[in-house]
This record gives C-alpha cells, structure tokens and sequence, in this order.
C-alpha cells in the first residue's frame, strides 16, 4: 500500500491583475509518497512555484485541496500546519535576515514552534549546524561571512529545525556553483535518507532532476503535462514539451549527446 | 608570430580595499586567432568576468584597481593606449553582450533608436531610414519575424529571448572583430537559451567574427566553442581543444569541475574530488597547432 504524505487535488490559482487574470494553475493534481523526491520541472511561467507557494500556505488557491498526513489544510494556516511543510529558496542571501546570526535565524524557528528547552537552544543550534556539516561555532556568524554554499547549508538547517517531514525546495542549488551543487544535493539526499524526509523538488534543471528525484512532474503554462518515473521520463518521454526541454539541456559527455540527439530526432 | 586578434598577455590585477590588497588575477595570458570562438571557462569569483572587463577598459578607470600585462588587440596595445581611442574601439570593432539582456538594454528608448545609436558609432550620419533597413536585415537573421514592430517596440514589451536576439543583433551589426560575450543567455530558459545560442553561432560563424564566450556552463561552452581555458581562482589551469580537454581533462581542478555536472543520463549525486590543495596543480596545456 501507498503511504501518501501530501495529496494535492485539482489545485488552481487565478491571479487577478486588475487590466485581466492569469490563471497561472491550472487543476494540478499530484500524491506524494513518503520518503520521495517528487522533482516540479517547468520553465519561467509554468506554475511551478506557483504551486509551491500554494503547498506552503503562502498563496490561497484558488480552488482544489491540499491534504497533508490525512489532514485537509484550511486556507488560514495554523501555526501547527506551518510547521509541517518547510522551505528552502534559491538565494539564501535573501532568505536569510542578513543582520542576524546563523544562530539566531535557526533559534527563531525553535522558538516560534517552542521545540526544545529554550535552555539547551545553544547545544541544539550546535547539533543542527553540525548536521548540515558546519562546525557550530558558525551560529555567532552573519550570513554574510559566509560562502553561498554555506549559507545555502544553514538554510537547510532552519528547515530541519522545525522537524517537519516534508521540505519543499525550490531551486535550492541554481544560485550555486557546480562543484558546491554536487555538495548540497549529496547532502539534501544524506539527510532524505536519515531523517526520512520527502522533498517537493522545484526546478528548472533536468540534469539535476535525473541525479536526484524519483518521480518528475512536467508542468507548462500552468498544465501539468505528464507524471512519471524519472527513468521513464528521460527514456521514453510521453509528451513533445518534454522532450524539447532534454534535448535543450546543455550536455558535457558523448553518451548525453546520444541520449539527446534521439529525442531530437524523435520530436520531427 | 601574431595573428592573434586579442592576445592577453600576463594580465594581472589587484584590488585596494580597506582590508588590504587582494589579488584577483595572477598572470591571465590568453589568445584568440581571427574567427576563433574561445571559451572562458570558471566559476563564480574566479576572474572570468573581470578578465573580459578589463578588456573593454572597464577595470582600469577604477581608482582601486592595480593591473599590469598586455591586452594586445590587432596590433594595439589596449592596456596602454589614450582611454578615448580605446572607446573609440568599443561597439565598433569590439563589442559585448552581457548575462541579461533586459537590463543592458535602455528601457525609455525604443529598439530602433539604440540600434541607430550603434550604427551611428561608425557612421556619424546615418539616417534613420536606412537604420531601419539595416536592422530589417539583421534581426531577420536573428529569427525575429517582424523586425518592424520589434524596432518600434520598449525592451519592456519583448521577452527575455527577444531581447537576447536584439543584443546579439546589435553586438554584430557593426561587423566587429572580436564579440565578448559574458555568460550569454544564463537568465534564459534552457529552451531559449538553446535557441538563441544556435543563431548567435550562425551569425558570428557568418561575419567570421572571433568571440571570446565566457561562462559557467561547461555544456553550453562545449556546444559553443573551439578552443577553452579554464580558469580557477585567477589562474588558467587548463588550456586546450574544446574537443580534447571534454575527452580528457588533465588538471584535478578541470576533472572535479567536469565530475560535478549533473548528466541527463545518469542517477545519483555525482561523487567530486574536493581537495583545493590539488587545484593548485600547474598549469596544463593541450598541444594544438595553429596559434600558439
């Protein structure tokens, strides 16, 4: 049996701009098991995050529902439903409060949630850091002495302060360089297995897709156009869009130009 | 011998700040032979982009900035010629294209009244009629299927793919030697970016115009360029074919960087040698004929 930790049904959002609307989603319908990572893919525009935010709380759709661990979220979001789904951003420079100290930004999560003993929130900060592999004396740091992969790491720290089961990460690694990307997807996927997470992965990337999510969700203008495996996705995709977002993938190695210039010739 | 069009030679560059000096650029040399396309290749913080800006002169009018080498364009020393000839160069037989064209290009003008802006760089009195015939021609090339509206239209009013195709219309219709090209298309989507990369390789392989493509993108570089340099921390660690150096990178660094590309064909997080003491491995060189 499926153990389903989000089911998302038929979610749609409208945004009304006044001069018409947009509907940026459009019946986005997807269940997500325990422990996966559920890739979101789709270029500028698509509703990815869109759909995100809505997961979040922090847009109201404008129809459908979100059903977390059984449970249907209410449009207003109590405290205890925020601390249930987390979020980590693309830029942690702006994600993180630049005048206040690592520790303080993972101390505030503690705090408003009220887990743990304020007394020991020192050796917490210690232990949180230390599992995003920072020493702990970086909690006295501001985010600005640190690198982008640094940061990038406290900001996977605060999400794991709230204890949450379900991270949304939305472009967590595009603002980063290659190398530190490698990095931080072998720790988001260390941390998948110890904590037993489950990840909604928001990305434009398809590489980054096909290295560390089970399932991919292919979304356009706002219209989901196929959910498969991510094998089956690569291998045999079902819908043209797809495959012109593979093959427009820049590639480094002779078999990925293979793989590519297949599913070129498979779009005329 | 010095075919070369641009030949950078031992460019070193450091910065004074409050904290002291810091160096940025330990020795870039560099060539690049009519209608090569080169590529600069690192990431961010490794020098890559100021190595382009001090091409174009924007680094030495910094107080802060100390630099030294040769920046040998066609003959001319750009390091040590009067700032106003070197200007004078600019947009005329040296041209640039930055990361996003939004915001390079004027939004309170219309297209056509910077397109005449340009032309007018070499030819002072141009009118703007047979602007507009010009342009016509080279933003068809460009795939851009009513040149007419696109002239009369706000950057503001065209998406971020239309206006990548007016910069690199622009950037070549003046026929320049050398395009520099900085991280071209990165604030595009992947489909987009493909797109426009293929009409930029069309043009300039058309006007035979030699480019300099800086990025971080080791695919879109391999897809672009013949010839590369890596560059880590201030440093060319590797230099070579395109071709050869995908096939066989030599340097920890080059290796690490290549190791570190997610694939499209392939589970799992890529494993990466992380030692920076490697990266300081000397400089490899592919041996290729031609210029060197």
């Amino acid at each position: 049996m499926q153990d389903i930790v989000l089911s998302v049904q038929n979610l749609s959002k409208v945004f009304d701009l006044g001069r018409g609307k947009v509907r940026a989603v459009n019946g986005f319908s997807a269940d997500i098991e325990r422990g996966e990572c559920m890739a979101v893919v789709g270029e500028s525009g698509s509703g990815k995050s869109t759909i995100a935010n809505m997961i979040l709380g922090i847009h109201e759709p404008s129809s459908g529902k979100i059903v977390l661990d059984g449970e249907p979220l209410p449009k207003r979001r109590a405290l205890r439903h925020r601390r249930m789904v987390q979020l980590v951003q693309q830029n942690p420079l702006s994600s993180l409060n630049p005048k206040r100290s690592v520790g303080a930004s993972i101390r505030l999560a503690l705090d408003v949630h009220q887990i743990g003993e304020r007394s020991s929130r020192q050796r917490q900060i210690g232990l949180f850091l230390e599992e995003v592999g920072l020493p702990g004396h970086y909690a006295g740091r501001t985010p600005e002495a640190l690198s982008g992969g640094e940061r990038q790491r406290v900001a996977i720290a605060r999400a794991l302060a709230c204890e949450s089961r379900l991270v949304v990460l939305d472009e967590p690694t595009s603002a980063l360089d290659v190398i530190v990307q490698a990095r931080i997807l072998r720790l988001l996927n260390d941390l998948r297995s110890a904590r037993g997470l489950t990840y909604i992965f928001i990305t434009h990337d398809l590489a980054v897709v096909r290295n560390i999510a089970d399932r991919v969700a292919v979304l356009k203008d706002g219209q989901l156009l196929e959910l498969a495996r991510t094998g089956t996705i690569f291998s045999n995709p079902g819908h043209s869009y797809t495959r012109s977002l593979i093959a427009a993938s820049p590639v480094v190695t002779p078999d990925e130009v293979t793989l590519r210039d297949k599913l070129k010739l498979g779009e005329n | 011998m010095s075919a070369a069009i641009l030949e950078i030679n031992d460019l070193r560059l450091s910065f004074k700040g409050h904290a002291g000096q810091t160096d940025v650029l330990h020795g870039i040399s560099l060539k690049i032979a009519p209608e090569e396309r080169v590529g600069l290749v690192g990431e961010s913080g490794s020098g890559k982009s100021v190595t382009a800006r001090a091409v174009l002169g924007l680094i030495q009018s910094l107080g802060s900035a100390r630099i030294s080498g040769d920046i040998m364009f066609d003959g001319e020393n750009l390091a040590s010629i009067p700032p106003s000839r070197r200007d004078g160069l600019l947009g005329t037989r040296i041209s640039m294209i930055f990361q996003d064209p939004t915001s390079s290009l004027n939004p309170v003008f219309q297209i056509g009244a910077q397109f005449h802006e340009v032309l007018k760089r070499v030819e002072p009195g141009i009118s703007f009629k047979e602007t507009r015939s010009r342009v016509n021609s080279i933003l068809s090339k460009v795939s851009i299927p009513e040149p007419e509206r696109v002239l009369k239209s706000f950057p503001f009013q065209l998406s971020g793919g239309m206006n990548q195709r007016v910069m690199i219309a622009m950037a070549l219709v003046n026929l320049p030697s050398l395009l520099i090209a900085d991280e071209p298309g990165s604030a595009l989507d992947v489909t987009v970016q493909d797109q426009t990369l293929r009409l930029m390789r069309k043009l300039v392989d058309e006007r035979r115009t030699s480019v300099l493509f800086i990025s971080h993108n080791l695919g879109v570089v391999r897809e672009f360029t013949e010839r590369i340099y890596v560059i880590y921390r201030g440093r060319i660690v590797e230099e070579g074919l395109t071709e050869a150096i995908f096939r066989e990178p030599r340097h920890p660094y080059t290796r690490a960087l290549m190791a570190a590309v997610p694939r499209i064909t392939r589970s799992g997080i890529p494993e990466v040698e992380d030692d920076p003491e490697l990266f300081q491995a000397p400089r490899e060189v592919h041996e290729v004929g031609g210029v060197s």
